[in-house]
């Protein structure tokens, strides 16, 4: 009888149903929220031409998100889905071109790699007995290893048949929006409707209830991380089209937002819950979100607060809602108009919050000055590129342009989204610090096809126009650092390299420069190299390490001066005395390392210059006047004896 | 109005839940001194009830008034500060602290700042030997069986100062044994003047323990009698009808032998057990806590692996360790622990019945949906599982609709012999009939039942033959009709290292 009462309730009226479906799935209205909060914002933003930008800007963390919803469905975690997307698309890259493979073998075998991955994390996972958590973390070390090894740290070049994936069909519907829809309907009909995904949900909710009524939970573990792999080889070769490059470093740090937006999607980490369309939700939330702020000229800083605030207050009003949800039949009782008041508060608070934000932090589009710049730089986590921002920005304070500046956190694909947005907004020219050369190129393609110029600051952009390259030359910077250190050292020693990030741009040029100036020095002899990241933290551990298989050494060159500062850290009293360090950039803390003798010399880059002139070529571009199409920004060797008139 | 010996008066509390109404209008008090029994069918509005005690939940009309003055109870620190602890099934020990740290968790004895570990743990034997268990307050939770963790549970409520005292179903997981101690350390309480609020399915205990019983019927508060009621009175209060028989056991023709199993042998849990389950009959396993049954069975149905002996299901033998060659050969295992073992709580009741079957009703991978949910639809209904609708969780059933699912689940996969561990722990009276009504269902379509149970009148009510096991072994086997709860006893608590002697002693009865 208790039956009947409830069947009658949900057949209500059809008008109520939108009512029901937002209040039903909190991440949809925040998703809608953000939409209308971002359109009143920013003119740019509800334009087709942006609303397809966002789509191909989620598609990659969509798809991978797709594998990761399976996974947290069914109680386990993946971490390892960024690493096992850069290692497919590795796989793809060098399997085309280095060994000639035909296109199609190379994508079933970098699809191949993805699902190998996952078989090995389920076998860790069902068989070794490891926590899912760990099992993912190691393999998200090794297949990130593993691609730096296959692609010996370079970005291997994407076969073109392959890049048409990062392209648009007649000439304006994006591919990965596309390949996202398709695999997004796939996540759902797998979830939905086979054996494996009701399992998934049965072994998520009570893995003994599973086991004891018959699921064979071991293989569906194996089957289920399979898929996430399979999904990440996907997102891999997605992300790696649009930036018709491969990179061992691509996609690092995109398991977080991959899992974010499956939980924002309403699962529940705890397993047992999850929809495609909510992961589907999530991502687009954090698309969205990324592009408006973008669109807005948010400080890149400031954008990384919003963008954590926004997730918490996604999944609190989720929260809110199913708090709510769980009284809904019993309509007509006063405690539950309080709740959906409450939803509708939060919604509004979100949204609040927003707007308000945003207003506040973007620093005045609406004063209309006469020239919009955008400057996207690869990180603004360095002191170095501290200093280009710093330059550009009193540049353009003085020639009275609004300058948007964004930081791309390392990661390319996360330039492209930002040049992507750059261009819709139609600012007068763009400059672009590229993370690498190489896989700017087809977001600096999409740039020319506008119509707007394009100026690249610090690193150039291979295969593509730039009205300009402002630059410091890495490699004869780094022949510089040899002459030095190998006259200081009186042409005769043994000494170690500490590099920068395992493929970028930057470390290459600078060690292949410094390794050619040694040739000149056949008496100095490179003990060891290793990777330190340009950290500076990292430079002290790498150092401390080489120290104990190279207790005499006589001279250290860092590829930057973050990780020479770490070197002296270890080295301790012998820096400056019996080992001679020197470094790359000419950073405050290294030129005053500089001046206290511990740091022999550091090749200094002017990256306060090179950011002055950056924006001074861009207004002359902007404006139509002609500029030269190379200007090399001289570097110099600081040492004690010239150092005091040196400034960055 | 007031009475100085009252301690808590509830008056009118009515709770709403999306579609139901759990309570209405109940009523309920309790005096210093006293063991208030709350009886009602599973489902009734017992548990809504102590959970507004606690502050779990809050009233949607009614008041609450404690030693006279009302209160809102809005949190388990309100409920603490009122002098109110409870004790649910499901225990709140963290297992691996020590026993003094459990008892004095979040309020640690203090000494500059640091935790006062040689005051904690003195405060806690002293309260340990109050509540008549021996225990080191150095123990770890985690090493102690389910007796002590009630027995810690009680010490805690008593180092709260409390007044009142909310048991929920405390022996429902106990031995006879265990049983009478935790009835001699409530009786003690009840004379330090304690008020205690207890609840239970066992009639026999309200006649041992209580002083008042309040009887609760479909969310209301039906009557309040004197624990002195007799057993049949109580049961047509709670059910609102009479039951005729408790055990309505109908004996089938017994067929072949479906299950055979032959020296069983799991080193250090249970040795050379051996015994056989023909069709139409129901077996059952009797037996203390701790005699190795559930082990024996879960080894049977594939979920454990065994070191020697074998299983067969109709002749041929099953692979060992392997629960889908059981499930093949038609096994299935009704576990002890339901939430636990035999339920995904948060799925629904649709999903839960198609667990089983989900391979056999898949095609080239695709579920047949529609199939499953008109067998699930049909199945619920034949067994009368009361639910708001198929999509329901199963979290929010009761019990007994809990352990009607997982039955269901089985009897949709046409299950030939189906092992009942505990099948009515924590069930009601009427409940449990239409389990047992089940049984006989099965056994008269040709299936074989082996049951274990822990509730000796159950056993002896449905077994067409008893098992006893001690120690990990059979102690001995006793058909219907010699089966005596003497004769059981007195075999369970044997020493059984000699299969022989023992199948002989029980021969001779």
């Amino acid at each position: 009888m208790a039956t009947d009462t409830l069947k009658s309730t949900p057949g209500a009226s059809g008008a109520s149903g939108l009512r029901r479906l937002l209040l039903d799935n909190g991440a949809l209205t925040a998703l809608i929220v953000l939409v209308i909060a971002m359109s009143a914002l920013s003119g740019d933003f509800l334009t087709t031409d942006n609303l397809l930008n966002v789509g191909i800007q989620a598609a990659v963390t969509a798809i991978l998100a797709f594998g990761v919803t399976f996974v947290i469905v069914s109680a386990g975690i993946d971490l390892s889905v960024g690493s096992v997307a850069a290692l497919s698309a590795t796989v793809l890259a060098w399997s085309a071109t280095s060994e000639g493979m035909p296109v199609v073998l190379a994508v079933l075998l970098a699809i191949a790699t993805g699902i190998a991955c996952g078989l090995v994390n389920g076998i860790l996972i069902s068989y070794g007995k490891l926590p899912p958590f760990i099992a993912t973390l190691a393999m998200l070390s090794v297949a990130r290893g593993l691609s730096l090894v296959i692609s010996q740290g370079s970005p291997i070049a994407f076969p073109d048949s392959v890049s048409h994936l990062g392209d648009t069909l007649g000439g304006w519907l994006p591919v990965p929006v596309l390949v996202m829809v398709g695999m997004g309907l796939i996540t759902a009909f797998v979830l939905g409707r086979t054996y494996i995904g009701r399992s998934m949900y049965a072994i998520g909710g009570n893995e003994e209830a599973a086991r004891l009524s018959g699921l064979r939970v071991k293989k569906q573990k194996l089957a289920i991380y399979a898929f996430s792999g399979l999904f990440a080889a996907a997102a891999g070769i997605v992300l790696a089209a649009r930036l018709s490059s491969a990179q061992p470093q691509a996609a690092q740090g995109y398991e977080l937002d991959a899992i974010a937006a499956v939980v924002i999607g309403g699962a529940s980490l705890a397993g047992g819950t999850g929809k495609a369309s909510g992961t589907l939700i999530g991502a687009l939330i954090l698309a969205v979100l990324r592009n408006g702020l973008n669109l807005l000229s948010v400080s890149a800083f400031w954008q990384q607060v919003v963008i954590g605030v926004v997730i918490a207050l996604a999944v609190l009003l989720d929260t809110v809602r199913r708090k709510a949800g769980a009284t809904p039949v019993a309509a007509g009782t006063g405690g539950n108009k309080g709740k959906q008041a409450a939803t509708y508060l939060l919604a509004a608070v979100v949204a609040a919050a927003v707007v308000g934000a945003s207003s506040f932090l973007h620093s005045g589009s609406s004063e209309a000055k006469s020239q919009k710049i955008g400057l996207s730089l690869s990180t603004l986590n360095n002191p170095f590129f501290v200093q280009i921002r710093a330059g550009a920005q009193a540049e353009a304070e003085k020639l009275g342009v609004d300058l948007t500046v964004t930081d791309a956190q390392n990661d390319a694909s996360q330039q492209a989204n930002q040049l992507q947005n750059f261009t819709s907004e139609g600012l007068g020219t763009i400059i672009v610090n590229p993370v690498d050369s190489d896989a700017v190129t087809p977001a600096a393609k999409a740039v020319n096809q506008s119509d707007i110029p394009l100026v690249a600051v610090d690193r150039s952009v291979n295969n593509a126009a730039t009205a300009a390259l402002v630059a410091s030359d890495n490699v004869t910077g780094g022949k510089l650092a040899a002459k030095s250190l190998a006259e200081k050292l009186g042409g005769k020693g043994t000494i170690v390299i500490l590099q920068g990030q395992a493929g970028t741009s930057a470390s290459r040029e600078r060690g292949s420069g410094f390794a050619e100036g040694l040739k000149a020095y056949p008496g100095i002899e490179v003990v060891a190299k290793q990777p330190a990241d340009w950290d500076r933290t990292k430079g002290l551990d790498v150092m401390t390490n080489l120290l104990q298989a190279n207790p005499d050494i006589d001279g250290v060159f860092a590829e930057n001066d973050e990780m020479a500062l770490g070197a002296i850290k270890a080295l301790g009293a012998k820096a400056g005395k019996s080992v001679q360090v020197i470094g790359f950039d000419g950073t405050a803390d290294g030129l005053q390392a500089v001046e206290a003798g511990t740091l022999y010399a550091s090749v200094a880059q002017q990256p306060t210059e090179l950011g002055r002139i950056a924006v001074q070529n861009a207004v002359k571009a902007a404006e139509g006047d002609k500029v030269e199409k190379s200007v090399m920004v001289p570097v110099k060797v600081v040492t004690k004896e010239n150092v005091a008139g040196f400034t960055g | 109005m007031s009475n100085a010996d009252e301690l808590l008066r509830i008056e009118g509390i009515r709770k709403a839940f999306p579609g139901v109404v759990a309570l209405d209008s109940v009523d309920f008090d309790l005096r210093r001194g006293e063991v208030h029994v709350l009886l009602g069918e599973n489902g009734a509005g017992k548990s809504t009830l102590i959970k507004m005690l606690s502050g779990a939940y809050t009233p949607d009309a009614g008041r609450i008034l404690v030693g006279g003055k009302e209160t809102r109870i809005h949190g388990a620190q309100d409920s603490e500060r009122l002098g109110i602890a409870t004790i649910y099934q499901e225990f709140n020990l963290v297992p691996d602290l020590t026993v003094a740290e459990n008892i004095f968790l979040g309020r640690q004895p203090r000494r500059f700042g640091m935790i006062d570990r040689k005051r904690m743990e003195a405060d806690a034997e002293v309260l340990l030997k109050r509540v008549g268990v021996h225990v080191s307050p150095r123990a770890r939770v985690r090493e102690l069986g389910i007796a002590r963790l009630q027995m810690v549970e009680i010490a805690k409520a008593l180092s709260l100062d409390a007044r009142v005292l909310i048991m929920d179903e405390p022996t429902a997981v106990l031995t006879s044994e265990e049983v009478e101690k935790l009835f001699a350390i409530v009786r003690k309480l009840r004379e330090d003047g304690v008020g205690i609020v207890f609840i239970t399915h066992h009639l026999e205990e309200i006649a041992a323990l209580g002083d008042r019983v309040t009887v609760i019927r479909d969310g209301r508060s039906v009557g309040q009698v004197p624990a002195t009621t007799p057993a049949d009175e109580l049961v047509r209060l709670m059910v609102g009808r009479s039951i005729e028989q408790q055990y309505p056991r109908e004996r089938a023709d017994r067929g072949a032998a479906l299950l055979s199993v032959e020296g069983l042998t799991r080193n250090g849990v249970f040795h050379d057990v051996s015994f056989e389950v023909h069709a139409g009959e129901v077996v059952g396993i009797a037996g203390l806590v701790g005699a190795g049954r559930t082990e024996v069975v879960r080894a049977v149905f594939g979920a454990d692996p065994y070191d020697k002996g074998a299983v067969k299901v109709g002749g041929s033998f099953l692979p060992k360790y392997d629960v889908n060659a059981a499930m093949t050969a038609g096994i299935g295992l009704i576990p002890e622990d339901r939430k636990g073992q035999g339920l995904v709580l948060d799925a629904s009741v649709e999903e839960n019945l198609g667990l089983v079957t989900l391979r056999s009703a898949t095609r080239a991978g695709l579920v047949d949906l529609k199939g499953q949910r008109e067998a699930a639809a049909q199945i619920a209904g034949q067994l009368g599982v009361r639910m708001a609708g198929l999509g329901q969780h199963v979290r929010t059933l009761s019990g007994g609709n809990q352990q009607k699912v997982v039955i269901g689940k089985w009897l949709l996969a046409d299950t030939k012999v189906l092992i009942l561990d505990e099948p009515t722990r924590g069930i009601d009276v009427g409940a449990k009939v239409e389990i047992y009504q089940l049984i006989n269902e099965l056994t008269a379509a040709g299936a074989a039942v082996l049951m274990i149970s822990s509730d000796l009148p159950e056993v002896l009510g449905m077994s067409d033959r008893v098992l006893v096991m001690a120690q990990g072994r059979i102690a001995g086997e006793l058909p219907a009709d010699e089966a005596t709860q003497d004769a059981v006893m007195a075999l369970a608590v044997s020493n059984p290292t000699n299969q022989k002697t023992g199948t002989e002693a029980s021969r001779g009865h």
